[in-house]
Order: C-alpha cells, then structure tokens, then sequence
C-alpha cells in the first residue's frame, strides 16, 4: 500500500497509482457527465436503439463485456484460491479487485440503460421467474457481488493471508454466471443468429480469455511495462504457464468465432443472412484477424511469447478484438428484422450515439477509478 | 373461463389500415408504433408485381417465450382470459420480452419515435404518463397493471386484445361479434372497424364459437409454430395455402 513500489533489483520507483487515478477520475467524469447529462435532459431518446427491432444496443454490448471480464478474473484467481495453482499467486489479488472494478463499471452502465432500474432492485428477486436466464443472472450476481466484497474485504484486513475458501463460492458463482450470461442469448431459438447450445460455452471461453488479456495488461501496467521489474515468481508465470494458457484460450475462440461465422455463412435459414454482412465488413476481418489470429501468433512464437511488450500488445488487441466480436454478436443477432414486411430493410444498421459511446469512457474511467483506489489505498497490488 | 383468440381471413382483408387506426386510437399509441400493423410484401419486379399484405396484432400465445423470459414476471398471462399483459409496475425496460418476441410486436416507450416529429414533445404527458395524447381513452379504463392505458417511460408495452373491453364481456358468451348488439361493446377496436369483416374474435375454448367453426372448417394456421409459442391467433389463407405472402391464393 506504499506509495512507492517495491521492485525486483530491491529498489523503489515512484508509484504510477496516482497518475492512473487521475487519468481514471478524468475519464469517469468526461463520459458519465455527458451521459448523465444527455439522459437527464432527453431520457434515452438519443440512444440509437429503436423499437424497429434494434432493441439491446451498445450499453448491453458494454455491460455484458464488463461483466464476463469480471467473471473471467474472478476464474483466473480462482486458479489459486481453488485449485491451488501456487503460480497464479502473484496475481490472484489483481485479479479479484480487477474483477470487482469491472463489475461496477459493468453493472453502473446497466442501470443506466434500464428503464426503471429502481424496480429492478426489489421485482427482479421478490417475483421468482425461475423460468427466465434473466432472473437467475440478476441472483447470482447479486451473491458474487456480496462474496466478492467480503473476500476482498478479509484481503484488506488480513493482507497477509493465504488461500480464501469462500474463493470456492465466488470461483463456481463466476463461472455459473458466466454460462447463464451465455445462456440469454443461446436459448433464443427464434433469433438463429444467437441460439445454439455452443454459446455458453463460448462466452466461458472468452471470459478466460479476456481475463487473461486484462491480467497481463493491468501487471505490466503496475510494473512500468518493464519486464525487468516484476518479481522473480511473476516474471516466471508470465514467460511460462500464463502466456502459454493465454495462447490456448485465443486458438480456441479463434476456433470457435471463425467456425460460427462459416456456419453462419454456409446456412441458407432466415435470419443467419447476417453474416455475410458481418464477413463484408472490415470490423469482422479487424477483429478477426488483426485482434485474434495476431495475438495468437505472437503468444504462440515461443521468441514473442515471453516479451514483456509483446505481451502487452497482444492483451490490447484481444481486449480490443472482444469488444468487438460481443457488439458484432448482440448487435448482429438484432439485424434481421423479425416480422416487419418486405418493406423494412433486410437488414437493420445501428451504429451506437454519442451518448452509447460515452457509456463506455464512464465504465473504463469508472473501473479504473475503482481498481486505481484500491491500488493505492487498499492494497490491490501488494506482492504482486 | 374463456381463451380468448382471433380468426383473420386473409383472403377478405383489404388491408386498410382501419385496424392499426382504431387500435391506435383505442389504446393511446404514439404514430407508427401501433400495437396492431398490417404488413406488406411486394414479390416480383415491375411489370409482373404483386403487393400483399398481412395484419398482425399481437399473437397472445398459448405458450408465450416473453413470459418465459421477463426476470420479474412483469409480462404474464391472465387465466381469466388467457391474454398476455404486461404489468407497468413491475416493468423494468430490461427489452428481453421484445428480444425474445419471434412476432416484433412490442414496444418501449424511451426511444427515438419511428415517425418525426415526436409527438411526446408536442403533448408532453404528466406524472408517470410519457405523453398525452389528444384521443386518448377514458380514464377510468385505465390499469398499468395489465398495460392498458397511457405507456409509461422506461417500460414496454404490447396488444391487450382489447382487454379493458373484452374482460367485461357477458360471461359464457362464444363469440363477440361487432354484429351482434349485445356484444358489440366488448369486441376488440380492431375487430370492430374491420370494414370487409375479416377478423373474428371469440373463445377457443368453446366448441360452439365461431372462430373455432372457422379454423376447422377453412384451416385455421398459426404463424411459426416451428418456436412453439403456440399463437392464440389464426389465419384462414385459403385451404392450407402460406399464411405469409409467397403462394398465397386469392379470390379473383
């Protein structure tokens, strides 16, 4: 919790936490004011989602991303509160405050998309719809939510402790979520787009993934992106196991991504024509391509693999390459118009307002305000 | 208790447009978003083109997915009637319903207007009324309960089939027919207007209705039964012919 930071030759640096609080705060400000200020004077008549069939934009887009990259950290830790993995120790405590900033900036820009939030809060549990993915979801984020702050409150008061067996509790909420999360979308057999059994098990994927991405990322950051700073039991894990299980998770959602696109492509059912405008556009083949086979290629080259800055680069990418593979997924299952006539366009287009847009600045200033003060103040990064 | 469902005669319909009107006037709706809406279909190029056309309320499904999927039971089904509704109070404008709607026939009131100018700006509504609407229905018909009456913000709303009408139907009765003077008062708007007579409404339940006279006798068809929401919403297309245009026979 010092303000300087311990390095592996022994000595100090000045700590970063500071300026990456202040560049969080400016970043939370900047979009939160121009969206709570856009919502206060037109409600939520900017936004570009319409009732033509556009109905879960850019904010659902942001929100789920936010949420399974908390759930995916919260994997990733459990890696050794769970299963002991003695090598994810340095970055088990990263991982879970991670995985808490994430979800409050995730879960902010929720109930900044619903219309009655305040509702949500007592009608979502009290009227018991089993049936829905929807209720189970808001369930059992509510639980991690709550197991989460105590594990990480027992991480600030007893900082020298060890192995957290309500980590058990949060490792399996984590990964339940993560499956149901997939699951509002593969259970809607009338968008073929989304349905499919496969789809959970692709949003498990990618949470590992991501997390993977966001780990890699948030330690350089914390060691200057200077491999020569980390300590001895971090460096090995970042050369060795993490990179290698980082190029793992990147094969298979390459495997996956590209296999539902040439599915997606081969199939002549209504409502799958979506892809190929999805394989027409540059963002696809960006993603594809430039966010998911690089980064793979350059975790997969053992002369790239352990690179500090290469590293670096491909967790950016990746970061990048899944935020837009999950608004080509959500807002593309959305396209097909469903029973509007031949006179509605075969396809809708969307392309998220400023205002959507801002929703995402205020989740990444407000998860890195969250993570930034628990770094400077509550130990986020200590031995780490 | 009935299960209140509608027959509509494809091959009658002129497609009008006196049932989007009367629904929207019935029922507070803002220009465009008209819980009920015909659609049209042209096949075919200049000069060998056809235009067809298909009304499409609210399908009021046996087995309904937006129900399934409404975290807080918000959208339910009334035994009473067998009608879907939507309970304003417990809305949380999360859209799953309309996500998960396979007939696109709902609509949440904080969005952009599908027709400019937006009205709500002209006649801006009071208290928890988005809007208010220079036709709009008596107040005492009013129930955000079962989504009837003038859309609140931040919820999404839906085809009642009439309910505040049809819920105070003579009990027993088989069919309510705009014909008949006794029943008159409780059709459906949409029913009621239909000037070439095309839409039936009645209970499915009773074997003596006409609907169900009508769907056994000409070969009553629901739209994509394949997602199993089993619509309580039939169409006659002329002896088992598609309900959606493409080879739709048509009287010449």
């Amino acid at each position: 919790m010092a303000m300087m930071t311990e390095t592996a030759a022994g000595g100090t640096r000045p700590s970063h936490f500071l300026m990456h609080l202040a560049v969080a705060l400016v970043l939370l400000v900047l979009g939160g004011g121009y969206v709570l200020s856009e919502i206060l004077q037109f409600g939520k008549l900017q936004f570009n989602t319409t009732n033509y069939g556009i109905h879960w934009g850019f904010a659902i887009v942001v929100y789920d991303y936010f949420l399974l990259t908390s759930t995916g950290l919260a994997m990733v830790a459990s890696l050794w509160h769970v299963f002991g993995l003695k090598e994810f120790e340095p970055v088990a405590r990263r991982c879970l405050w991670l995985a808490f900033a994430g979800l409050v900036g995730g879960v902010v820009v929720l109930f900044l998309e619903l219309g009655a939030p305040l509702t949500a809060l007592w009608a979502t549990p009290l009227n018991l719809q089993t049936a829905s993915p929807l209720f189970w979801k808001v369930l059992l984020v509510g639980a991690y939510t709550v197991l989460l702050g105590i594990v990480l409150l027992g991480m600030v008061n007893k900082p020298a402790a060890g192995r957290n067996p309500l980590m058990y509790l949060v490792g399996a909420l984590a990964f339940v979520i993560t499956l149901v999360a997939g699951s509002v979308y593969g259970m809607m057999a009338m968008r073929p787009m989304w349905f499919g059994g496969e789809v959970p098990v692709v949003f498990l994927i990618e949470s590992f993934m991501g997390a993977l991405a966001f780990t890699v990322f948030f330690t350089h950051l914390k060691n200057g992106f200077n491999h020569a700073h980390m300590r001895p039991e971090t460096r090995a894990l970042f050369e060795g196991t993490l990179a290698r299980m980082f190029a793992i998770a990147i094969a298979l959602h390459f495997v996956l991504h590209a296999g539902r696109a040439v599915t997606g492509l081969w199939s002549n059912a209504e409502g799958l024509q979506v892809w190929g405008y999805l394989v027409s556009q540059p963002l696809f083949h960006m993603a594809l391509w430039g966010c998911v086979a690089l980064p793979f290629v350059l975790m997969v080259l053992p002369a790239t693999r352990s690179n500090g800055l290469v590293q670096v680069v491909a967790a950016l990418l990746v970061m990048v390459g899944l935020l837009i593979s999950r608004y080509e997924f959500i807002i593309g299952g959305q396209m097909v118009p469903l029973f509007k006539g031949t006179w509605a366009p075969p396809l809708l287009q969307y392309t998220p307002s400023t205002g959507e847009w801002a929703l995402l600045v205020l989740a990444v200033g407000l998860a890195n305000t969250v993570y930034a003060f628990a770094a400077w103040k509550l130990g986020a990064e200590d031995r780490a | 208790m009935p299960k209140w469902g509608m027959v509509i005669d494809l091959e009658t319909c002129t497609g009008c447009q006196a049932c989007t009107t009367a629904c929207a006037m019935e029922n507070n709706r803002l220009p465009g978003e008209t819980w009920q809406d015909v659609l049209f279909y042209s096949e075919g190029e200049y000069p060998n083109l056809n235009l067809s056309w298909l009304p499409r309320p609210c399908m009021q499904c046996e087995n309904p997915s937006c129900v399934s999927v409404c975290p807080t039971k918000a959208t339910y089904k009334d035994e009473g009637t067998g009608i879907v509704l939507v309970d304003w109070n417990k809305c949380i404008g999360c859209k799953y319903c309309m996500v998960a709607c396979p007939y696109g026939v709902r609509f949440y009131m904080d969005e952009a207007p599908v027709v400019q100018p937006d009205v709500r700006a002209t006649y801006p509504g009071e208290g928890r009324r988005s809007w208010n609407p220079p036709f709009k229905m008596p107040d005492e018909y009013e129930d955000p309960s079962k989504g009837i009456g003038i859309q609140p913000k931040g919820v999404v709303s839906k085809c009642t089939f009439c309910y505040h009408k049809v819920s105070r139907a003579p009990e027993g009765v088989a069919d309510l027919d705009e014909d008949n003077p006794e029943t008159k008062e409780f059709t459906p708007a949409c029913v009621r207007v239909c000037a070439p007579k095309a839409r039936y409404f009645g209970d499915l339940d009773n074997p003596n209705s006409k609907v169900n006279e009508l769907i056994a006798e000409k070969g009553g068809v629901r739209l994509k039964e394949e997602t199993g929401n089993k619509p309580q919403v039939y169409y006659l297309s002329g002896g088992g012919a598609p309900v959606v245009p493409g080879n739709r026979s048509r009287r010449t």
